[in-house]
């Protein structure tokens, strides 16, 4: 699990290039280091080995010194591949000419020369002549007493620069034959360069791991916004929807994750609370036809009735049966309409004809109470599904009907409006306060707080869903005392109607 | 005892009134808030029936008002069962509280318990010499032989025993036993008191000249 995060990958990597960032750059260092606590011993070799072969030089002859004899080697002189044949005996790469005259047996090192290799101790320079045939020449007082004949081989003309164990030591082939050995112990640049090296370490080991600790700062900065996010969600997860992110750093992308996050949390929220209301409304709703039933047949039962009174408590439960059906019905379309289970149809017919056949079915209702109704129904084609529009009307015409005043008016008409069918019905009643305004197609929502109007409170809410299935809008307007209009807009797919004719 | 129902629904009002009434019970009803108000600041009653939602003035809001004046037993009738709405309820000044829907017997039980709890009476069974009045079975006996009273002699009887000691005016008496619909004239009082005391003694219930009757504890 630790190993999977986020976080400890993030460390690795960042451990992995900051060790290689390092270690380039201390290796490079380390070099540079080297090269330097060298440069000054190797000139100072340099200079030895010049001087040397300078005393080493014969005296001036009609050829210039140094120059090498242009004449092939004899045959006994050994092979021209002489440099790889580091074990043959000769150990030269170019015989010397046979006219080069021979020298002396023992070389005497002029003072001035000498004195560059004065002394014994362990720091003195030293230098070991060999001549061309092997013999030792000459050698200074310094010479370590573990150098061995051996050390010659592989000398070239060109000086060969090299570290023998803590010895730092030149191998020159001189024109002339001779093999030059100049050395002195590297013991103090060596120990210097020890020193370095661990200082490098110490110093590259304290960086990393200040490194590794800010790393993992930095990280778990980084990932901390995830974790809140996570352990909100957690929470969510667990049931309680009124979490939200805590949402400090608007801008990075953790806090527009954040906010979207807490968006979502806020719909899924409103969401939950109106599916808990809608099921308390709804459990309510149903909770007074029952407690109506109950007490009726309670009462009825508690003695001999005549049947006169039976008749009344069946009546009464009549009622409140029927008015759960009425319920359990409206709450069905509701889900069936939320589930969007119901396809639409989209059949052509005249909306005119459709409020017609409402209003008559509903008058009974509006004749009681001397209410009239006033028509202005213009021929308004339309596709869709009839009897759910016939509903939405239906419903339209009760509310207006319910809350009209006696001897009030009901007004519906029908038009076309550009692309849309448009059906408005108005009312002359006390109108919706403009509190109440907003919350009226909400379910279960009633302007006043009874239940004794046998009306449920969901019928604009099924009509609003209805019309919005169909693509379209149904809005109210009103102002207290003046009647309320409810205006649906049906928009008509001209594509549509037109495949359907 | 004279109960006021408020309650909107007519069906379960109806029928609440006359399981009440046939328990004996004045009951007084109202099927919207205003009325409801009215008609429990203007009469003493023994006990209110609340419904919370009601048209005009809903329960909450009576109870806050009538709080103000009167000390009647209220129990509240509602559909909502969240805790919230019950711990509201009582805080307000609710004696009771029934979700509905609810069972008559518990309704019943629960509306005795509250008469006799404001009449400081803990239990049901009341007994003042060789008398005793259960007012669960809403039947009495003396000497240990049950005695047979009308509902109105009965009632009468357990106002008169829950208030002993007291005298208890005539209008009080009259207002405690009929309900609004009532027109009973009030010397009605003289002759079921004057039954009762055929039925149990002459000396239980005793008349006070110009005050009115009394049970001595």
């Amino acid at each position: 699990m630790f190993f999977k995060s986020i976080r400890f990958r993030l460390q690795l990597w960042y451990g992995a290039i900051l060790l290689v960032v390092l270690s380039g750059f201390g290796f490079t260092a380390y070099q540079l280091e080297r090269a330097r606590e060298f440069r000054n011993l190797d000139a100072e070799l340099h200079r030895r080995v010049s001087a040397l072969t300078s005393a080493l030089r014969p005296p001036p002859r009609d050829r210039g010194p140094g120059e090498r004899p242009l004449g092939p080697p004899p045959l006994d002189e050994g092979r021209p591949d002489g440099p790889r044949d580091r074990s043959g005996p000769r150990p030269f790469r170019d015989g010397p000419p046979e006219d080069f005259p021979p020298r002396p047996r023992e070389f005497i090192l002029p003072p001035q020369q000498a004195r560059l290799f004065e002394g014994t101790e362990t720091n003195a320079f030293y230098f070991v002549l060999w001549s061309r045939d092997g013999k030792e020449l000459s050698r200074s007082a310094a010479v370590p007493a573990d150098l061995s004949e051996s050390e010659r081989n592989g000398a070239s003309r060109t000086p060969e620069i090299r570290l023998r164990g803590t010895l730092r030591e030149i191998l020159l082939a001189t024109p002339s034959g001779e093999i030059i050995l100049i050395g002195r112990s590297a013991a103090t640049e060596l120990a210097d360069l020890r020193r370095v090296k661990w200082r490098f370490l110490a110093v590259g080991s304290i960086v990393a791991a200040f490194g590794l600790a800010g790393g993992w700062w930095i990280a778990t900065r980084a990932i901390q916004p995830v974790q809140e996010i996570s352990a909100t969600a957690v929470k969510i997860a667990a049931g309680d929807l009124s979490q939200r992110i805590n949402v400090a750093d608007t801008d990075s992308e953790l806090g527009q994750l954040a906010r979207v996050l807490n968006s979502t949390f806020a719909r899924l929220d409103a969401a939950f609370a109106q599916q808990t209301r809608f099921t308390a409304d709804a459990a309510h709703e149903l909770r007074t036809p029952i407690s109506v039933m109950l007490t009726q047949t309670q009462t009825a039962l508690t003695r001999e009735r005549n049947p006169a009174e039976y008749r009344e408590t069946i009546e009464a439960c009549q009622r409140a049966t029927q008015r759960m059906r009425r319920l359990i019905e409206s709450l069905l379309a509701l889900a069936r309409l939320d589930a969007g289970q119901e396809i639409i149809l989209r059949e052509r017919f005249d909306l005119a004809d459709t409020a017609r056949e409402c209003i008559d079915s509903i008058t009974p209702l509006a004749s009681e109470r001397g209410i009239k109704f006033e028509c202005d129904l213009a021929p308004t084609e339309y596709d869709g599904d009839a009897e759910q529009i016939a509903q939405v009307i239906t419903n339209l015409l009760t509310n207006a009907i319910h809350y009209n005043k006696d001897k009030g008016r009901v007004s519906v008409s029908t038009k076309e409006e550009g692309d849309a069918a448009v059906l408005t019905v108005t009312d002359t009643g006390q109108g919706i306060s403009t509190d109440d305004l907003p919350h009226i197609f909400e379910r279960f929502f009633r302007a006043e707080k009874s239940r004794s109007s046998g009306r449920n409170g969901l019928g604009l809410a099924i009509s609003k869903a209805i019309i919005e299935k169909h693509g379209g809008m149904i809005d109210v307007s009103s102002e207290a005392g003046q009647g309320a209009e409810f205006i649906v807009r049906l928009p008509r797919f001209s594509g549509d109607s037109g495949a359907r004719k | 005892m004279r109960i006021l129902v408020v309650e909107d629904e007519v069906d379960l009002l109806t029928s609440l009134a006359k399981a009440l009434r046939e328990e004996g019970y004045a009951v007084d009803t109202s099927g919207d808030g205003e009325e409801g108000l009215y008609k429990a600041e203007s009469w003493e009653y023994d006990a209110i029936v609340l419904d919370i939602m009601l048209p005009k003035l809903d329960g909450w809001e009576i109870l806050q008002r009538l709080r103000k004046t009167k000390k009647t037993p209220i129990l509240m009738l509602t559909a909502r069962d969240a805790s919230r709405d019950r711990v509201r309820g009582l805080d307000t000044g609710a004696d009771d509280y029934l979700v509905k829907p609810f069972d008559l017997a518990e309704l019943l039980a629960r509306l005795r318990a509250l008469i006799r709890r404001s009449a400081n009476q803990t239990r049901s069974k009341i007994e003042i010499g060789d008398v005793t009045i259960d007012t669960a079975a809403k039947n009495i006996s003396h000497k240990g032989h049950p005695v047979s009273l009308t509902a109105r002699e009965y009632s009468l009887l357990e106002f008169l025993s829950l208030h002993r000691g007291e005298v208890v005016t005539r209008t009080t008496l009259y207002e405690h036993l009929f309900d609004e619909d009532d027109s009973s004239l009030s010397n009605l009082l003289d002759v079921h008191v004057s039954n009762i005391r055929k039925k149990i003694g002459p000396d239980f219930i005793t008349t006070r000249r110009g005050h009115g009757y009394c049970i001595e504890g």
